[in-house]
């Protein structure tokens, strides 16, 4: 089958390509230029130039593809130019749309974020519950904004399922949307030294390989117009730095910073980002997140997917292997 | 544990849901009301799981009295006494006059106006012991500033202030306090997350999250506070409103006027 993929260079979209190009499928791959360092190579994988904003390159590269999968998506804390966060995230996601019902594609899955259904009060939260916070963060306001894209073609038929992974880790490269590798690998050099929060935070984990699945399955199983958590264990920072240490027996002492502290140095990074226009390295509105614990219930796609999880310290253990094979 | 309820109307999306949140964070029992299909019996339910809290929920057009009086009329049958009163219900829109039909404006300044107005009266009749009772009523920045394209929600803005603040003369010295909410723009439906992105400079820093505004309003409203208005550049917006004459703030309106054009 042809298969059609946008971010076919980023985390998931990446081990998404190339998990289903092993099964056999053709891969449409989307990307901005021939010679990106994480185009996946295989002898099934098609690169097809092309840019989201442009939708006449989106219909091309989608010509003959029966399945779409849109992955692609502005996963940064922050850009420059912020109208790039609209542009990317939300009238992207109308050009494949648009595009993918003018090439007869039949089923779309849209890969959306936990970070639209927000923060947690006390118990994990499901895909039905309320949000209890405004949206701030730029990304998750335009995915926000982009799964209502959805649910408008969903409501004119076209068969669109969204997949909402949590905070993504596995083997992979280190890019901007990679927080997990990026602090672990930061970890085991002796380059992170912050247990923000004092540790407390609960955030949930989602395993790259369960969340290429349960892309896999969405497509297959996944009804229109329904969201589906693919997440994994909820761990706080002090439990994810026990396990990153036991694993790695990399030993480094971390300073437990409270969340306020945390703000205050967020306003001062945002004051040196607001003049020099330099990337900050935190924002306020995520030291306000540090507030709230993230926590996510995969059961519906559990039971409506077959979607499983695998266990923190076993995904954590194979990234964690993965990394310090890289480095050597 | 409070034995009396909050009702909080318009308590589906928007400002009135982190309203529903942050008095249910409080401890508060809850009578949440709002247009049916809006996922009202779901957000109850979220707050009853999470806060241990009674929230009852009544789907309902408040722009038929005859829902109001039913309103407190099932209150009143099921024994639950509240002793506060958020009117947050309201319409709100960003349109030259002359493009929205005249059913509009008419189901506007029903649910703007007469809503606030006819629950209020059935809300002080309402039997409860409580001791102190609290009514916040949900103006508008634009019920204090005149601007184009807010015409009649300003107007309906306006009377909800002039409303308030006579009922406080009335009110001073019985248990029932009653408050002015007076926001300004805040990050709620997804039309004004688009419209508030693309605004610049002093006009963004006056934009607030809802939950901050939701907390403020609550806060507010205990302290007995006869208006209040988050954010300082709203604070000192309406200061300077106080201080410059008429003529230059017309000129500032015609001016700003040219970007909208």
């Amino acid at each position: 089958m042809n298969i059609f993929i946008s971010g076919a260079t980023g985390f998931i979209g990446r081990a998404l390509s190339l998990t289903l190009a092993e099964q056999g499928h053709t891969i449409h791959a989307l990307s901005r230029r021939n010679n990106h360092p994480l185009l996946p190579v295989h002898p099934n994988i098609r690169v097809f130039l092309g840019d989201i904003s442009s939708k006449n390159s989106l219909v091309a590269a989608m010509q003959g593809c029966e399945q779409a999968y849109h992955t692609a998506a502005l996963a940064k804390m922050w850009t420059k130019n912020k109208n790039e966060f609209h542009e990317v995230n939300v009238a992207g996601t109308r050009n494949i749309l648009e595009a993918a019902n003018e090439a007869g594609v039949g089923k779309i899955v849209h890969t959306s974020s936990c970070g639209v259904i927000g923060p947690t009060l006390k118990y994990p939260m499901t895909e039905e519950d309320p949000r209890i916070t405004g949206f701030p963060i730029h990304y998750e306001r335009t995915k926000y904004l982009a799964e209502l894209e959805v649910r408008e073609f969903v409501k004119k038929g076209m068969n669109v399922v969204i997949a909402s992974p949590s905070r993504v880790y596995g083997k992979g490269p280190i890019t901007d949307s990679n927080t997990v590798g990026k602090i672990v690998t930061a970890y085991l050099r002796g380059k992170w030294r912050v247990n923000p929060a004092n540790g407390r935070q609960v955030s949930n984990y989602a395993y790259l390989d369960d969340v290429v699945q349960g892309h896999i399955a969405a497509m297959q199983h996944g009804i229109a117009g329904h969201r589906y958590i693919l997440g994994g264990e909820d761990v706080s920072f002090n439990a994810f730095f026990d396990t990153v240490r036991q694993l790695s027996g990399v030993h480094h002492r971390l300073i437990n910073v409270p969340q306020p502290a945390i703000k205050w140095y967020s306003w001062i990074e945002w004051l040196k980002t607001s003049i020099t226009g330099q990337p900050p390295f935190f924002l306020p509105e995520f030291a306000d997140r540090l507030k709230y614990d993230q926590k996510y219930s995969s059961q519906k796609a559990i039971d409506q997917l077959g979607y499983r999880i695998t266990p923190f310290p076993e995904g954590m253990q194979q990234m964690i292997q993965y990394y310090l094979q890289q480095k050597n | 544990m409070h034995t009396s309820a909050a009702i909080i109307t318009g308590a589906s999306e928007g400002l009135g849901k982190f309203m529903a949140i942050e008095m249910a964070s409080r401890g508060y029992h809850l009578v949440l009301v709002a247009l049916p299909g809006t996922g009202l019996p779901q957000l109850a339910q979220f707050l009853i799981k999470n806060f241990s809290i009674c929230a009852h929920y009544f789907e309902m057009d408040l722009t038929e009295v005859d829902n109001c009086v039913a309103l407190f009329q099932s209150l009143r049958t099921q024994h639950i006494q509240a002793d506060i009163l958020i009117n947050n219900a309201g319409i709100g829109n960003n349109d030259w006059f002359d493009d929205k039909c005249i059913c509009f404006y008419a189901k506007q300044i029903t649910l703007n106006v007469m809503a606030p107005v006819v629950l209020t009266r059935l809300f002080i009749d309402h039997p409860c012991h409580a001791k102190q009772r609290y009514i916040l009523n949900v103006g508008s920045l634009g019920g204090i500033f005149v601007v184009p394209k807010k015409g009649v929600y300003g107007a309906t803005k306006s009377f909800i202030r002039h409303f308030t603040k006579s009922l406080q003369i009335e009110l001073r010295n019985t248990n029932i306090s009653i408050s002015l909410l007076s926001p300004g723009g805040i990050n709620t439906k997804p039309e004004l997350l688009v419209l508030h992105d693309s605004l610049k400079g002093i006009s963004r820093v006056t934009v607030l999250e809802p939950e901050v505004v939701a907390k403020k309003a609550i806060d507010g409203m205990f302290k007995g506070k006869k208006e209040i208005i988050p954010g300082i550049f709203n604070r000192i917006f309406v200061w300077l409103k106080g201080l410059l004459p008429n003529i230059i703030q017309e000129m500032i309106i015609h001016r700003n006027m040219k970007n909208v054009l």
